[in-house]
């Protein structure tokens, strides 16, 4: 913070932000921040003040010189307290472990302050929404450490601190308030360690065993020796058997491109375990899981009246970018790649929706739209698998006619998830408490049939 | 039983304390029954605030039940009053309706500080040793409340008012004689801030 900004920030009330800053490779960078503080007079010098100048009065008006020296050493103290240099301004430091955490993460948060002199200080923390303390929320000293964890995914504020200073003699305190930087909390991932392959893969190199012969490590089959063939490959028992030499053959190892298609047009059910939480902890695994077996993979996320998205991309950091473009799109910010206006996934580019591509989907599927977009990308050829997270019912009160839409509702959900299987696109239900391979088990242990892309 | 644990039932104690000492024997002239109550009242409230200090406020005080928000403000009541400074006034006043008895206000005038003090420590929770830069201070004081009792004692110059008020003046000038004497005693703090 600036000198100008720690001026404004005193003349509001005494209240400033710190201002750690962090640097584009997520290492803190703590900034000292000049804050006025504002001084009066503590309780216990008031309660000083009233015992002297009430036997005082006593003793005036009684004319008992016991109750002026019953006076004189509250107000000796007042006197001898008045001598105290208090500094008018601090300098406060705050310096986060962490910028950006994942949901039930430990975060720590450590303060310092400075040009205190011989004052104590105490620091009083307020935790932010969704913030929980995982220790003390006071401290003495001029350090103090509050470790927290975030709750729920979002740009969260840590909270607020209220610093009080106190003189040597505890006769007059200084208040200040500063509001803490703010936090990105990431949807913790779910469990996922299988992936989804697809039976036609990209011609570019993965760890996916590919129905094509390759150089692989996986054993395909044997064929026969021809002149180029490598000696080390030779099956000798196989040549023996059959009387001319045979050769091992391996399968291709391909990778493929997954787009993680996030529905972020319905979020029902109880905060923290909400459609919405489910699909972006569900696409955070997935995307995880995808990339460590060396796929591309890109996110698409779908509001009403726009669509973000983020090419697919390799490498351990695209998880966050991933992440961010979804936490972006939830702020209603474009992600890192952009966003189109409409909901309609043909003005999408190429590089955002690559053909041939393996779509995987998050929703709840309660927005009509989404689900004809869904069989529009099916008729355009994307081979769709789609992860239902509807974990909720709407609340119904006892009567009969309650009753009956709660069913005729669940019947109309039950309709558009048979329409979708019958279009060929499978949609399996998670819980978001078991792990998602225990859902996607039946797709994950042979390969996918992949539908010709036709874009 | 932890430090702070101790230092509020010490407050509470040092409290109950002044009011007996202060009160002892019971007089029933001059409202003396009213500042015995508004004693009882700061002292027993002062020590509830301590031992509901730890009690948190919620944020949200909105469609909150009728036990909630009388318990909220009771809690604010009980935070916002100065009870430690209506008990201080109840126990001057309790001890001036008595008849002059110069050593038992000394002894009581020496409860109410440590009173205040201890108070002090168990809210803010800090140690005793807080208070070491104020020992000389609270020594020389010690002194003059000493002096004050003995003040109390001599037997008046003459039978009119004007002795007594002689006596006083004499007490106030030791208080500000020492007051001014302060900074020699208690050196100002020089560190640079």
């Amino acid at each position: 913070m600036s000198g100008d900004d720690a001026d404004r920030s005193s003349a509001s009330g005494g209240s400033g932000p710190p201002g750690s800053g962090v640097s584009p490779g997520g290492t803190e960078s703590p900034r000292a921040s000049t804050v006025s503080l504002r001084w009066r007079s503590s309780r216990h010098a008031r309660r000083l003040l009233t015992l002297g100048l009430a036997a005082l009065f006593i003793a005036t008006l009684a004319r008992r010189p016991e109750f002026a020296g019953l006076a004189a050493p509250a107000l000796l103290l007042l006197a001898a307290g008045r001598s105290q240099q208090r500094p008018s301004r601090v300098r406060l430091r705050a310096r986060p472990s962490t910028r950006r955490a994942f949901e039930g993460e430990l975060v720590a948060i450590d303060m310092t302050v400075e040009g205190q002199g011989e004052c104590s200080v105490r620091w009083t923390w307020h935790p932010g929404r969704e913030i929980e303390p995982e220790g003390a929320a006071a401290a003495d000293g001029e350090r103090a450490r509050f470790t927290f964890s975030p709750q729920r995914w979002g740009r969260r504020q840590i909270g607020t601190l209220d610093v009080m200073l106190r003189d040597r003699w505890r006769l007059a305190e200084g208040h200040l308030t500063v509001n803490l930087p703010s936090l990105d909390c990431y949807p913790a991932p779910a469990r996922q360690r299988t992936q989804v392959v697809l039976s036609r893969l990209q011609n570019r190199l993965g760890e996916h065993a590919a129905r094509t012969f390759g150089e692989g490590i996986e054993f395909a089959g044997v064929r026969e020796y021809v002149p180029g063939d490598r000696q080390r490959s030779i099956n000798w028992p196989a040549s023996t058997r059959r009387g001319r030499l045979q050769v091992n053959t391996f399968a291709a190892e391909r990778s493929q491109d997954v787009v993680l298609l996030v529905d972020g047009t319905s979020d029902v059910g109880e905060p923290g375990s909400s459609a919405l939480d489910l699909a972006l902890r569900g696409a955070a695994a997935a995307a995880r899981a995808y990339l460590d077996a060396r796929d591309r993979v890109g996110v698409i996320t779908y509001h009403w009246g726009s669509v973000g998205w983020l090419p697919p991309g390799l490498g351990g950091r695209q998880v966050y970018r991933i992440i961010d473009s979804m936490l972006a799109s939830e702020r209603g910010g474009e992600g890192p790649a952009g966003a189109v206006h409409g909901t309609s996934m043909r003005r999408l580019p190429r590089a955002a929706l690559p053909p041939g591509a393996l779509v995987v989907v998050f929703s709840p599927l309660l927005d009509q739209r989404f689900v004809e977009t869904l069989r529009d990308m099916r008729e355009r050829g994307f081979t769709i698998l789609v992860v239902d997270v509807l974990n909720a019912d709407p609340p119904v009160r006892p009567r009969s006619t309650d009753r009956m839409a709660r069913r005729i509702w669940r019947m109309e959900q039950e309709a558009i998830r048979f329409s979708l299987r019958e279009l060929g696109v499978p949609v399996v239900h998670w819980d978001g408490i078991v792990s998602l391979d225990l859902p996607l088990a039946r797709y994950t242990r042979r390969p996918m049939i992949a539908s010709g892309a036709r874009r | 039983m932890t430090r702070v644990a101790a230092a509020r039932l010490g407050a509470a104690l040092l409290g109950a304390g002044c009011v007996v000492w202060a009160a002892a024997p019971l007089v029933h002239r001059g409202w003396a029954n009213l500042a015995l109550v508004m004693a009882i009242a700061g002292v027993a409230a002062g020590a509830l605030r301590l031992a509901l200090a730890g009690v948190p406020a919620p944020e949200d005080t909105f469609l909150l039940s009728v036990p909630v928000r009388a318990w909220l403000g009771f809690l604010e009541t009980l935070r916002r009053v100065p009870w430690e400074e209506v008990a201080a006034v109840a126990l001057v006043w309790l001890e001036v309706m008595h008849r002059s008895r110069p050593w038992h206000t000394a002894v009581l005038g020496a409860a109410v500080i440590a009173y205040l003090l201890a108070t002090h420590l168990a809210e803010s929770d800090a140690s005793p040793a807080a208070l070491r830069p104020q020992a000389r201070v609270l020594a020389v004081g010690a002194g003059l409340l000493a002096l004050g009792a003995g003040a109390g004692m001599l037997p008046a110059t003459g039978p009119g008012a004007g002795s007594a008020l002689l006596r006083l003046v004499a007490a106030v000038a030791l208080i500000a004689a020492a007051g001014l004497v302060l900074p020699f005693v208690a050196p100002r703090d020089t560190s640079d801030q």
